[in-house]
């Protein structure tokens, strides 16, 4: 009470000191601010508000949904030439697609050129970067390319300073017209899937095997990348608990009874969440796994970790495509490691998948060539190139997937060159539909995060990770 | 009649302006004074203002149900939620020993070796004091990795083995590893320079006098010790405090490397969910910044000086370690400054020849195939070869892209911050007992105490808004470190001109030299040293800061934030190799500093 009382004096004392010279605040337009945007199997909001509604940018937007790539690609080469071109993204490759964007704009014109820069921000930076470039009449950013559905949702598309753009081949391709479309655009899907260095006696064969006692996970710290706090928020999604329940009843009665005290410690705190029946079997799962892992800066260090001889029985959750870049040595070889997913006889989620979306800004100073830039990725193999050349990233265009896969061969990435032995069994990545199905991927729904950021969230802070 | 008689008040107090403005240091009291006033409030003012505001998608718009607006309900969170212990209490108390723990290391590491080169006859003097400074040179969280690299294993930290783990099967406890003890020792030999340059200048140019007098009277060494020595190194050990108290509570790489939740870390974390209360942080930090000073205020006017009143001795007297304890005591501290300043310059260079981060395959193979120098020399943007598409460091267009935006913001802020700091300095010194001259040498060294995560978070809220919007720009990183540094010349330019008798000066007005000839050939010639070492201090640290410019640019805009990207992302080749980098560049400066003018680093720091 003490404290309270503290805290409403310091705070009533720096308001008076301070909010006297802000002067009078701007009708408040956000006293209900719009409900979440669904899925892409539901309709957006804000799919087809009157034209006179929509900003500049969107009134773009909404023209070149219809064009064909020769339309846009005219577009962009009339409003870009002789300028630069500002993109910022969470991932680096957007600097390895826009040269190739630029000279497939080259191959129509000739005479076209555009400089660009691609900044990469780091610890969540790239909100407060939009967010500032948003206050501007006309921003910096072209686009973005960006991770994270919940805090897109809450901080990005609820506020207006990002707007979805749908190219017209990448609907057509899903079977669908951008009208209809809902939701963001992905650029592709990217999984965080569970691999056990294999050098020592351990076996991992169920997903509970990882929350065990004595096992310590490295995992990239919540807190520095929040994509892994939307991992587990996605658990407690009755479908995904649900998962963790079969996963549970599939482990012998000695494991299962490691776990049932937890799990029934957990069924008042799932009710007071407003989770389904299951829920308490995420909650438990939750529980174990942020008390237990070891948090890592990146998925690049627990790769370099768990590829060594010397990490044996050491496991961890990181993004699979960061075995492309492992060398083999005396000390390290990618067949020190097995995917958990792939071992036969495996139960559970195999590991978690996350989107890099695509948005306009919608104060973006070149508009029309953000259009064609996202068509020429998400359209195009080309485009796409910058991440189909590696595995674990799958395009949402299902035409530029099948390309992307026929020429650069992932699912047999792990074959020698005779095509028929296997030289690392890990990279040979069996593809999107298989981890959706069979490898039970935990698939991040923004919708969902953003609705239990502030519940589960708020729950999972209160775990013993954060006590010291 | 009254009006001839009368006093003409306006003339007066236009004579008065005019003999105010008549004195060059008043001018430059007055426009810096409201300089550093402007630069100084405006940040905390912008930063108190978004501890009300409401963010969209972050805690207070969901207890308030609002996306705009002001509120008070981020202080009401944070102090009494039921995440107050965890957010706010726990890394305040973590802060505190954390800044206090390092002051103790720094003080008692850097002091102790101040004592042993300037006081003793330790072998070796020129060779240890040369190499103490270098973990001073390096960023911070270098140290942290090597720490991590000499004690982490599997069984403890649960991470792959350190080399004391891999090559002595040795553990070291979890609290060694990780959290309050590691980060504050780091930060400690990082600050231990700090403590050794003041307190050694103490114990170099103090008057031996008193010692001796106090022999002669056949007082005790210990109490020679504790009632002569220490008082004498007292203010040394007060500027130790105030210059490093601040820093290390300011600190964001290495509590965040060693797993320990501070202020700074948990402002970091914070920041996306709940932005208004990791300003509250922001606020609390700085408040610790403006504590520090009024200590120190204090503690300035309760100074005391000593005299001798008995009999004199001319002779300087070095303790005596004995013919071979000179030569244990040094062995001793040249195994300890290896591992502080050799072993990481050395595994920082192995580490570029590695095929993979932390693969040492080669120590225990002797096979050159497993050693490689893609990492310097791969000039294709290629990622089958382990590099993660990028290129090696001498063809890596992004790292030589950063290595001319550190040295842009270096200069810049040394030339800048150098030259305000100097006159500001200068103005003070001749008007030491005037108020406003207090308060704008206060005003100008109050950023310096206020931790730099804080800092850099004030100027990008202030800078990032519908009117002005510099975030990830040079102009804004120079700006920023302008402010943070003047310090450093301001506090050595005063000391220096402290020490200059007025009647230099007063005799060149006498002779009606101008203003600008004053200063260009007669004071600054003659306070040279101490004036470059005020102009290289901004320029040295601006080159690896990075809890300053953390939040006010992305990775890749300048040295110190790419090589954080690269030590984040485990590519300890690019991240060492932009160590030996700044190093080199470091060293090279400082040593054509030395040659074109004699003054030299270590004579400068903290003034």
């Amino acid at each position: 009470m003490k404290k309270r009382t503290l805290a409403l004096l310091l705070s009533a004392s720096m308001v008076v000191g301070l909010l006297a010279g802000c002067g009078p605040k701007d009708p408040d337009p956000s006293q209900n601010p719009n409900p979440p945007v669904g899925d892409q199997e539901t309709q957006k909001p804000e799919n087809n508000p009157p034209v006179e509604n929509l900003t500049a940018v969107q009134k773009i937007i909404k023209e070149a949904e219809g064009m064909t790539w020769e339309e846009l690609a005219a577009k962009a080469i009339e409003e870009s030439n002789g300028k630069t071109f500002y993109g910022v993204g969470n991932s680096s490759r957007g600097k390895s697609a826009l040269p190739l964007f630029i000279d497939a704009l080259k191959a129509i014109d000739p005479s076209y050129d555009m400089t660009f820069e691609w900044q990469q921000p780091k610890n969540n930076k790239i909100f407060d970067q939009l967010t500032a470039d948003g206050l501007k009449d006309t921003g910096t950013f072209a686009m973005t390319l960006i991770q994270d559905g919940n805090q897109i949702e809450s901080k990005m598309v609820q506020t207006g300073v990002l707007d979805t753009f749908i190219p017209k081949a990448w609907a057509d391709a899903n079977g669908t017209t951008a009208d209809a479309v809902t939701g963001y655009l992905p650029l592709q899907t990217l999984n965080k899937v569970f691999m056990y260095n294999n050098q020592g006696s351990k076996t991992y064969t169920n997903c509970w095997d990882f929350v065990a006692e004595g096992e310590h996970g490295l995992f990239m710290d919540i807190d520095s990348e929040i994509v892994g706090k939307n991992f587990l928020y996605m658990l407690t999604r009755e479908d995904y608990a649900t998962w963790l329940k079969d996963a549970f009843e599939a482990l012998p009665a000695d494991k299962q009874s490691q776990f049932q005290g937890t799990i029934d410690a957990m069924a008042s705190d799932a009710s007071d969440l407003g989770l389904g029946a299951n829920g308490k079997y995420a909650l438990a799962w939750i529980k174990l796994w942020v008390e237990s892992y070891a948090a890592q800066t990146d998925d690049g260090p627990i790769c370099n970790t768990l590829v060594a001889k010397s990490a044996a029985d050491q496991f961890g959750l990181l993004v699979y495509s960061k075995l492309r870049s492992v060398e083999e040595s005396a000390e390290v070889s990618k067949n020190n490691i097995n995917v958990a997913a792939y071992d036969d006889g495996y139960q559970g989620i195999g590991g978690y998948g996350y989107c890099h979306y695509l948005f306009v800004t919608d104060n973006s100073p070149l508009p029309w060539t953000a259009c064609a830039f996202i068509y020429y990725m998400t359209c195009t193999a080309d485009g796409f190139s910058a991440w189909g050349k590696d595995m674990g990233g799958y395009s949402s265009n299902p035409n530029v997937a099948a390309e992307t896969e026929e020429t650069y061969h992932h699912s047999i990435g792990g074959m020698s060159e005779d095509g028929t032995t296997v030289e690392f069994e890990c990279k040979n990545d069996r593809g999107y539909d298989w981890w959706t199905g069979e490898g039970k991927l935990v698939l991040e729904d923004p919708e969902y995060c953003a609705s239990v950021a502030f519940t589960v969230g708020s729950w999972i802070e209160m775990l013993t990770k954060y006590a010291g | 009649m009254n009006d001839r008689a009368g006093p003409n008040r306006s003339a007066i107090f236009l004579n008065k302006l005019k003999t105010y403005f008549s004195q060059p240091y008043n001018v430059i009291l007055l426009l810096f004074g409201v300089v550093v006033t402007v630069t100084t409030i405006a940040p905390i003012v912008a930063i108190m203002k978004d501890t009300f505001s409401i963010h969209p998608g972050t805690i207070d718009q969901h207890l308030t149900g609002m996306t705009s607006g002001y509120t008070t309900v981020n202080y009401i969170d944070l102090f009494t939620g039921q995440m107050a212990k965890a957010n706010l209490w726990t890394p305040l108390w973590n802060t505190v020993l954390l800044a206090v723990g390092t002051c103790v290391v720094a003080i008692l590491f850097g002091g102790l070796v101040a004592f042993l080169v300037t006081r003793t006859n330790m072998a070796w003097r020129k060779y240890i004091s040369s190499i103490f400074i270098f973990p001073y040179i390096m960023p911070q969280w270098t140290l942290a990795v090597v720490w991590q690299n000499l004690f982490n294993s599997n069984a403890v930290t649960h991470t792959s083995n350190g080399l004391l783990a891999s090559l002595f099967g040795i553990n070291m406890p979890s609290w060694w590893c990780q959290g309050l003890f590691p980060s504050l020792m780091v930060l400690g030999l990082h600050y231990a320079p700090f403590a050794y340059i003041l307190i050694g200048g103490i114990f170099r140019n103090m008057d031996a006098n008193l010692e001796e007098a106090a022999t002669i009277l056949d007082t005790p060494r210990w109490k020679i010790a504790f009632r002569v020595t220490l008082p004498m190194v007292k203010p040394a050990i007060l500027s130790t405090i105030l210059l490093v108290f601040g820093s290390a509570m300011g600190s964001y790489p290495v509590p965040h490397y060693l797993g320990l939740t501070t202020l700074s870390t948990k402002y970091v974390s914070m920041n996306s969910n709940r932005t208004g209360e990791a300003s509250i942080l922001a606020i609390i930090m700085m408040i610790f910044g403006v504590a520090i000073m009024l200590l120190n205020q204090m503690s300035l006017k309760s100074r005391k000086s000593y005299t001798t009143v008995t009999g004199k001795s001319g002779q300087i007297s070095k303790v005596n370690l004995g013919k071979v304890g000179k030569y244990i005591v040094a062995l001793a501290l040249v195994v300890v400054t290896f591992f502080t300043s050799i072993f990481p310059i050395v595994s920082f260079a192995f580490e570029t020849f590695l095929p993979n981060p932390g693969d040492y395959s080669f120590l225990y193979t002797g096979d050159p195939k497993n050693l490689t120098t893609k990492w310097w020399t791969t000039d294709e943007n290629v990622s089958e070869n382990g590099m993660y598409g990028q290129k090696g460091i001498l063809h890596n267009e992004a790292i030589w892209k950063a290595f001319r935006g550190t040295m842009l913001v270096s200069i810049a802020c040394s030339l800048i911050a150098g030259t305000i700091g100097t006159l500001i300095g200068y103005a003070v010194s001749k008007n030491r007992r005037g108020r406003w001259a207090n308060y704008v040498y206060n005003m100008a060294f109050l950023p310096y105490l206020m931790p730099s995560i804080a800092v850099g978070a004030a100027f990008f809220i202030l800078f990032s808004n519908e009117h002005i919007n510099l975030f990830n720009t040079y102009t804004l990183l120079i700006i920023t470190g302008v402010i943070k540094y003047i310090p450093f010349a301001s506090r050595t330019s005063l000391n220096s001109m402290l020490q200059l008798s007025g009647e230099i000066e007063e005799a060149a007005i006498i002779q009606n030299v101008p203003w600008i000839k004053r200063m260009t050939r007669i004071i600054i010639p003659i306070q040279k040293s101490s004036i470059i070492s005020g102009f290289m201090l901004p320029f040295m640290t601006c080159l690896r800061e990075l809890s300053l410019f953390l939040l006010l640019c992305t990775q890749g805009f300048i040295l110190s934030t790419t090589l954080d990207y690269f030590d984040e992302m485990g590519l300890y080749a690019f991240s060492s190799g932009i160590n030996l980098i700044l190093i080199v560049t470091i060293l090279v400066f400082n040593t054509l500093v030395n040659k074109l003018t004699g003054a030299s680093l270590d004579e400068g720091i903290g003034g």
